[in-house]
């Protein structure tokens, strides 16, 4: 199987504050990996850094055996690491449609083009595949609507869209059950048994154990910005430093 | 035409490209309060090079457009660095930099100013405002006015799928640097006298206004703002002296009573949705 | 000479460090910059001149630029702040702009648009100290702006008030949540700001004995630029920041060419901001 993603030793400090440290980790070609942890734990950090918005101060990040840690967000994406936030950041002037058009450029050889202002047959196609990926996500129907003024769930699922648009291969999805309701989460379920299935790498940040046991093929445990189990659901329900990082025993 | 109405309408003319010129800043959510800087170095280039050279006015209007733009390519990338009020504070200083330069430096007049430039006509004006008045149109309705949308709305997000935001931000303040050094060029030309004193910070500070009090959604609140704020204190003459006094509080109650400015995009949208429905039916 | 110039540079500098507080209690209680602020500074010298044209002496006219520059600063607050309390920090500054403006057109309605000047009473007088010549004015200025500016610093430092002032600058929403008032605080603090700044104006006036309508544009800016070099954010920076372009106008003015004195400073301004935004005392260390 080949590595798609890697981290090798990586420390984030804030100050004196350590966020992460000495985290190392693999995530596998097709793999959905769970990232789980008490508040705090450094797991929105992980993501941070993996995306470039935050630089490790030490260790590494490879993409395909690629380092990828100091380069920017903007070059990471376009690599093929796409990712959804905590807090949904959407675009309130943009049209539900509009957002994944405007993501789709991400992976664009050509960028000169993007100025020309007149309908082509290129951009009826891009049109045409848009649609096709609100499909994916239900949304299709209200792709006109301002995208900040959908329902909660439905801003979920287009951040996801977005985030699909750009033609990643690996997705990190920060939270994507967070206020849903439980109709909306099974929803979110299927969706990313869908994702699996076609191929796409994920990782996946949740609080919702019930959903991280049931879709992950392997989790990776973090408390106080330190890797401190990682497997099979099972096998990390039952281990007893994590039992005690979730209850909060003292070490 | 009468004498007053051309010139009302030529720095109205000026005025809109100064507005677009803060505008392609404004849309990638960077606010420059130092564009007067980049129209003085469109003026005084382009002056030196009719009247101390010879040149023929549109080649000196082209070199002084491209000086600015130069400039503002230089400049971008340290300034664009900055973050919040340190990058108004940051373009705020270039302006003044600027002109404080022209003010002394004596090959283009220094404290004396400049006279001698002619051959703005008002036509010209009208043609450039129209040419970048389809410029924007154009570049609204293309894939990279959608990006800049999402660069202006949220910069973190823009970069997670793939915008380079911090491209986008160096084209809108070159190219907002290269319409305002037309504007500096056009109105030297227009005025036949300049002095530094023409381009300080309230010249930057008006451009900016225009902006925000038409409305930053589209660049049309731009051109709309600087329509209205030409004429505004044309059209308040009857108040006699008191009349630039009720200007300010007019733009003081604007800016607190409506913030977004006069012209939304939602109402742009529904005046464009009304129209295709009527032409349906 | 040299000591000559230092004295000169000192107390145009405290004068600039007048306006640099300014701005610097706005920016930390709020966060967000009031560009009118070099109108307040106008608005306190016509305050002064209004009343020496009617006779008053020194301390009348000061303290009339101090009450009226400070309730000036309030409507301020009142007006381009307050309703805009929730907006981005852009919004409130460019409606301080927009209120600029507006002070600069009531001046020169009210006042014309050449300059204006205290009526001259007598001849400066001059005191004699070694080599250094000191004038009284220079002595006014200096004894009123170093009173201001070390009460100042008492008050941030030792009072309930200058508490409240630095908890909210802190965090405003737990300093709300501690019985601190947000809207009292910011009321008072603009009104010291704008006070401070009219009291610069009337010392200013006297030493280069006119004031026109538009003077706030450059002395705001001279402002700002003192608070970038003292470093965002504290208060002692700003002092020293305004100290230290005073010294470097008048040693500017000595030793190279006058003609270039603003181009220096503001490239000075700007190579801050490129190469060292943090200023000389970064805030935390200051306060």
């Amino acid at each position: 199987m080949s590595v798609i993603l890697e981290a090798r030793g990586v420390d984030k400090r804030f100050g004196g504050v350590a966020a992460v440290e000495r985290l190392s980790f693999c995530v596998d070609a097709g793999e959905l990996v769970g990232l789980i942890g008490p508040n705090g734990a450094g797991k929105t950090t992980v993501f941070n850094l993996v995306t470039g918005v935050h630089r490790p101060t030490a260790g590494e990040i490879l993409h395909r055996g690629t380092r990828i840690s100091g380069c920017d967000p903007t070059a990471i994406a376009r690599r093929g690491i796409a990712r959804t936030f905590q807090n949904i950041r959407l675009f309130p002037s943009l049209t539900v449609l509009e957002h994944i058009l405007v993501a789709q450029a991400c992976r664009a050889t050509v960028r000169a083009t993007q100025f020309w202002p007149f309908r082509t047959a290129g951009e009826r196609e891009r049109r045409r595949q848009a649609l096709a990926v609100l499909d994916g996500v239900g949304l299709s129907a209200r792709r006109d609507e301002a995208a900040t003024h959908l329902p909660y769930g439905a801003q979920r699922r287009l951040e996801i869209a977005r985030a699909l648009a750009t033609g990643p291969e690996l997705l990190l999805l920060d939270e994507p059950a967070a206020g849903l309701n439980d109709t909306e989460t099974a929803d979110l379920r299927r969706l990313l048994d869908a994702l699996r299935a076609q191929g796409y790498t994920i990782l996946l940040v949740e609080h919702d154990m019930k959903l991280v046991m049931q879709v992950c093929s392997r989790i990776l445990v973090l408390n106080f910005g330190r890797l401190i189990a990682s497997g099979p659901p099972a096998q990390v329900r039952s281990d007893p430093g994590v039992i005690d990082a979730y209850l909060g025993v003292a070490h | 035409m009468n004498v007053y109405y051309e010139g009302v309408l030529a720095s109205m003319g000026i005025n809109i490209l100064l507005a677009l010129s803060a505008y392609a800043m404004l849309a990638t959510d960077r606010l420059s309060l130092g564009n007067a800087g980049f129209m003085a170095i469109g003026a005084y280039v382009s002056s030196f090079l009719t009247v101390e050279l010879g040149w023929n006015l549109y080649p000196a209007l082209a070199a002084g457009a491209c000086a600015a733009a130069v400039t503002g390519a230089l400049v971008g990338l340290p300034v664009l660095r900055l973050q919040g009020i340190y990058f108004v504070m940051g373009t705020l200083a270039f302006g003044e930099v600027v002109r404080t330069f022209f003010q002394n430096f004596e090959p283009t007049g220094g404290a004396y100013g400049m006279r001698g430039m002619s051959g703005t006509s008002l036509e010209m004006i009208a043609a450039f405002v129209a040419v970048f008045v389809l410029l924007f149109l154009a570049f609204e309705v293309s894939r990279a006015g959608r990006a800049a949308y999402a660069v202006r709305d949220d910069d973190q997000a823009a970069r997670s799928i793939g915008i380079n935001v911090t491209g986008a931000r160096l084209l809108a303040l070159v190219s907002g640097a290269l319409i305002a050094g037309i504007a500096g060029a056009l109105f030297a030309h227009y005025a036949l006298y300049i002095e530094s004193g023409n381009f300080n910070f309230l010249v930057s500070a008006n451009a900016v206004l225009f902006v925000i009090l038409g409305g930053m959604q589209t660049f049309w609140g731009a051109v709309l703002g600087a329509v209205i704020f030409t004429l505004l204190p044309e059209a308040l003459r009857f108040l006699a002296d008191w009349r630039l006094s009720a200007y300010g509080a007019l733009l003081v109650a604007l800016m607190v009573l409506r913030p977004e400015g006069l012209l939304t995009r939602t109402f742009l949208i529904r005046l464009w949705r009304a129209r295709s429905g009527r032409d349906a039916a | 000479m040299l000591g000559q110039q230092l004295v000169n540079g000192i107390t145009l500098g405290s004068t600039y460090a007048l306006i640099a507080i300014g701005y610097t209690l706005v920016l930390g209680v709020l966060k967000k910059l009031n560009i009118a602020h070099g109108e307040l500074f106008m608005v306190g010298a016509f305050a002064g001149i209004a009343l020496a044209a009617l006779g008053a002496p020194l301390p009348v006219n000061l303290a009339a630029a101090f009450a009226v520059a400070g309730l000036v600063a309030v409507a301020v607050e009142r007006v381009c702040f307050h309703p805009l309390r929730h907006a981005s920090f852009l919004s409130p500054m460019l409606t301080t702009i927009a209120f600029g403006i507006l002070l600069q057109n009531v001046a020169t309605q009210m006042f014309g648009s050449e300059p204006s000047r205290f009526p001259h009473s007598a001849e400066p007088q001059q005191f004699a100290i070694g080599s250094l010549s000191i004038s009284a004015v220079q002595i006014a200025i200096l004894a009123t702006a170093f009173t201001l500016m070390f009460g100042l610093d008492l008050l941030v430092r030792r009072t309930r008030w200058g508490i409240a002032l630095r908890a909210t600058s802190d965090d405003p929403e737990t300093a709300a949540q501690h019985g601190v008032h947000p809207s009292r605080i910011t009321i008072t603090t603009f009104f010291v700001s704008g006070a401070l700044a009219g009291v610069a104006g009337v010392l200013t006036t006297l030493v280069y004995s006119q004031v026109t309508p538009l003077i706030g544009i450059r002395q705001g800016l001279i402002g700002m630029v003192a608070i970038v070099i003292g470093g965002l954010g504290n208060l002692r920076g700003a002092m020293i920041g305004g100290l230290a372009l005073g010294l470097i106008e008048t040693m500017n003015d000595a030793y190279f060419y006058a003609g270039y004195r603003d181009f220096v400073i503001f490239s000075v301004f700007f190579a801050f901001l490129i190469f060292k935004p943090e200023g000389l005392f970064p805030a935390q260390a200051g306060r």
